[in-house]
């Protein structure tokens, strides 16, 4: 096992984003992980969706990573910057990488939505590893690990 | 801070402004030419009577706020005390309100763009004409709709600066005007009826205040910011309300809004009068503002309902899907939205806002009702950081005032409105009693209590419960001896098909006693029953089953089984029996309807000697009710890893027959794994030394009506009480036409 993937922080965003991590992850010799899910809040307002509605997402986003992983360690997490929250739960659990796999969607879509992504690998002050999608990945490159 | 607590970010100056963004909206912008122009200068007193009544519903809302600080806010407390029927009711009217006031918000901003780019002439394609100001609204719609499916955190933020923006233009008007007031200005005041139907009309402007309880969740300090949130925000709009219709009666002539061509909008023009063009261009702005942020208020509201509807049932979860992209509750939004852009198509003005009044009025009679039923309820949870000043005395008026309201409102829109409660119902009973999971404090404090209640609420009670449309397994318990053993066996079926043990403290008294005086009883009755269900709460959860509890007190102890049997949708009903058990075999009244009466659904009744399911003995000869036992029988073999030994006693010379029929039977019921015996000669007597080998004994009955003659006591079987194992009989419910199963 690499060092790299020893203490790992996955975050996830929908159902099937937390399948298709965790599938990827599983490629891979890694040691213990967190999955964890962001609920955006709007810092002093109404948010789009009710916690408790959100907080229900996130055990089904969970469900689908234990269904992969099998039991491992889950928290759903606060805040009004989504990156900014993960870089702070890495912190606080001294992750050894932040690892995402790349969830697609045009131009349009990242600017209406932001794209958490690009600010996580900008800003960040720990490894970020992006895995492909194995399931996607049709024609995968024959690297030895 | 712990993370519960990041979750929780309204302050409580964004609480307050959710309810006054929310109210300030059309209602004050587009109505007071209406109000003034039909109660004169007592169109102050209707808004203040508006908000008088709506001020009743705010100290409600906020001590149920406290209690429960919950996603969903109105319909939850409605549901959580009244049961989903009403929840139902409250639900749909909650949904559609917050539709039709969105739909009444978005005209009201129709007519203000409108009035700014001054568009007057209908648009006309063909022989269809719209409206600009529907089709404004329509597009404005359009639009607030789709920020909510994509969704932004900047707009919420955004909403606490336009009410400040709001208030401020408000303010300055207020202000202007009350310098220039002249109390010989004001019109001559309208009569009771005349006054009333304007309240009526304008209280769409006070529907806000209770989506702050829908946000609950989300607030800092809910026991202390949600009440000064829900009723400071009542008051605070009130007073504005009131200055603003005051300044619009005093500080211009009269006949001056009366006098209005009818496509001005009599705030700018008074505006305009008191503060020249700036005024004017303040008061469209503020207009826009207003109808935006209440649309887009209500619009986010409304699906924190559906949210609420969906976990309780009501509607299909479905609906409440979270985008993956943008984690909005984009479904539920769209057809919201949907319902939104119809009823501006479909609705005039005045339609829309009193559509809105009522179906709010609605819920907020039920509401102080819910209320109420908490109190006189009491359930264990409920414990509100704030209470209701002088109670009861302030949610009964607001019950009275609330739903007298609607008398006044226009009759299409209450024609309408009772429609919709009625199909709130039938969707109820047609859809959602199925689904439903959430039995209401009302019925449980009227069922708990069934013989002090009158027969027809009690009725009533469990005629409308929901029934889950799960696998129910009922547990009659009398003596605290066996709970156990019955409990391990009912958990064991429920935790096999995934369904809610329902254990039930039957109290008998005898008939000499009334059970007035039983009720005097009742803090001892209540004791040992709350041990006893307490106990069997810990027994049924070491399965991990849902167990819900209940007591019933009654004359005679085995028919209130049947009874309850029968009104709490049990699919199953595992029942001790012996000499100690419920009510004392043979009597009389017992044997009366026997005859006509089978089970009113699956009964496993337990001569109770132990309970140990190791080694299973099933003596059969086929037919419905050793279906049953070999069903059960089944479930325990995959609980408990049980040795099943299945029995047929045949003539002699018959073995060969019975060994086919056997195997065939065996295989038949996914027992094919177990050893299989045949005896000879007297079925009893074969019976008897059968189980001598077993732990446990499995009888079906061999015909209908068995069971309740065995309970009743008017027949024996020796069987019973020769083996030294723990029997279990079983009868299968026989399903009947569709009319015996609805009644």
């Amino acid at each position: 096992m690499s060092d790299l993937l020893e203490n790992v922080l996955l975050p996830v965003a929908s159902e099937e984003d937390a399948r298709t991590s965790a599938r990827a992850l599983t490629g891979h010799d890694y040691g213990t992980v967190t999955v964890v899910h962001v609920v955006e809040k709007a810092d002093g307002a109404p948010d789009k969706a009710g916690v408790e509605q959100r907080e229900q997402a996130a055990e089904e986003m969970f469900e689908a990573a234990r269904a992969v992983l099998g039991d491992v360690e889950t928290d759903v997490l606060y805040g009004s910057d989504v990156a900014e929250t993960i870089f702070d739960a890495a912190a606080e659990r001294n992750s050894s990488a932040i690892v995402v796999t790349p969830r697609g969607g045009n131009r349009f879509v990242q600017l209406i939505t932001g794209d958490v992504a690009l600010h996580l690998v900008t800003d960040t002050d720990r490894p970020v590893v992006v895995l492909p999608d194995d399931e996607t990945d049709t024609d995968p490159p024959d690297t030895d690990e | 801070m712990s993370d519960g607590e990041l979750a929780k970010d309204i302050g409580p100056l964004a609480a307050l402004t959710i309810g006054v963004g929310t109210m300030i909206g059309a209602g004050i912008f587009v109505l007071p030419r209406t109000a003034i122009s039909q109660a004169g200068s007592f169109a102050i007193v209707a808004f203040t009577v508006g908000g008088a009544i709506a001020l009743l519903t705010a100290f409600s809302a906020s001590e149920l706020g406290t209690a429960m600080p919950k996603s969903g806010g109105a319909y939850y407390y409605v549901n959580h005390a009244l049961g989903p029927m009403f929840g139902s009711i409250a639900g749909w009217a909650n949904w559609l309100g917050l539709a039709f006031a969105s739909a009444f918000y978005m005209v009201g901003f129709g007519q203000y763009i409108q009035q700014i780019f001054g568009l007057s002439t209908a648009v006309g394609v063909g022989p269809i004409s719209l409206d600009p100001v529907k089709l404004i609204a329509l597009g404005g719609a359009a639009l607030f709709i789709a920020v909510n499916y994509i969704g932004a955190k900047e707009t919420g933020r955004l909403q606490n600066v336009i009410v400040v923006i709001l208030v401020g233009i408000l303010a300055v008007f207020t202000i202007y005007g009350g310098l220039q007031a002249d109390p010989s200005n004001l019109p001559p005041t309208a009569g009771f009826s005349d006054t009333m139907a304007v309240t009526g009309i304008i209280f769409v402007s006070y529907l806000g205040f209770v989506q702050i309880t829908s946000v609950a969740e989300e607030i800092q300090n809910p026991g202390v910011n949600l009440p000064r949130a829900v009723i400071g925000s009542v008051l605070l709009v009130t007073a504005i309300y009131a200055l603003v219709l005051l300044t619009m009666a005093a500080a211009v002539e009269p006949g001056f809004i009366n006098g209005l061509p009818t496509e001005q909008i009599a705030v700018v023009e008074v505006a305009r009068i008191l503060l020249g063009p700036v005024g004017a261009i303040a008061m469209l702005l503020g207009g826009l503002l207003a109808t935006a942020s209440s649309a887009n208020a209500s619009i986010l509201a409304s699906s924190r309902i559906n949210f609420a509807m969906g976990r309780d049932g009501i509607v299909s979860e479905s609906l409440n899907e979270i985008h993956p992209r943008f984690a909005t509750p984009y479904r539920s939004i769209a057809v919201t939205g949907g319902l939104i852009l119809l009823f501006i198509a479909a609705g005039t003005v005045e339609t829309l806002a009193s559509m809105g009044s009522v179906l709010h009025l609605i819920i907020y009679g039920l509401l102080n009702v819910g209320l109420i039923v908490m109190r006189e309820g009491e359930p264990a949870e409920y414990d509100p950081d704030y209470t209701v000043p002088l109670y009861p005395v302030v949610p009964i008026l607001g019950t009275l005032t609330s739903l007298g309201l609607i008398v006044f409102l226009p009759p299409v829109a209450i024609g309408l409105s009772g429609a919709l409660v009625v199909g709130a119902v039938l969707w109820y009973f047609v859809y959602a009693r199925s689904r439903a999971t959430k039995e209401g404090i009302l019925s449980q404090f009227i069922l708990s209590r069934s013989d002090e209640m009158p027969d027809a609420a009690v009725n009533a009670a469990t005629g409308v419960q929901p029934d889950g449309g799960n696998y129910r397994v009922m547990v009659p318990l009398a003596n605290p001896e066996h709970e156990t053993d019955l409990i391990t066996l009912a958990s064991a079926v429920a935790k096999q098909r995934g369904g809610t043990v329902v254990a039930t403290h039957i109290v008998s008294v005898p008939d000499q006693t009334a059970l007035a005086g039983a009720a005097e009883r009742a803090d001892e009755i209540d004791e040992t029953s709350e041990r006893l269900l307490a106990s069997a709460k810990e027994d049924a959860k070491t399965f991990g089953v849902d167990v819900e509890t209940r007591t019933i007190i009654s004359h005679k102890s085995f028919e209130a089984i049947f009874d309850a049997a029968k009104s709490h949708d049990a699919d199953l009903v595992v029942m001790g029996w012996g000499p100690d058990s419920h009510g004392s075999p043979g009597r009389a009244e017992s044997a009366m309807d026997e005859l006509t009466e089978a089970v009113p659904c699956d009964f496993l009744v337990m001569r109770d000697r132990g309970f140990d399911p190791s080694r299973i003995l099933l003596p059969t000869a086929g037919g419905p009710d050793s279906d049953l036992t070999a069903s059960i029988a089944k479930l325990l073999q995959a609980e408990y890893d049980s040795e099943v030994t299945l029995l047929n006693v045949a003539d002699e010379g018959e073995r060969d027959d019975a060994e086919a029929f056997l195997e065939a039977w065996a295989d038949e019921h996914g027992l094919a794994d177990a050893t299989l015996r045949i005896e000879t000669g007297d079925v009893e007597t074969a019976i008897e030394s059968a189980a001598e080998d077993a732990t446990l004994l499995f009888v079906g009955a061999t015909e209908e009506g068995l069971l309740r003659r065995l309970v009743g006591g008017s027949i024996v079987l020796d069987v019973v009480d020769d083996v030294e194992c723990t029997v279990v009989l079983g009868e299968k419910h026989r399903h009947r036409g569709l009319l015996e199963r609805l009644f």
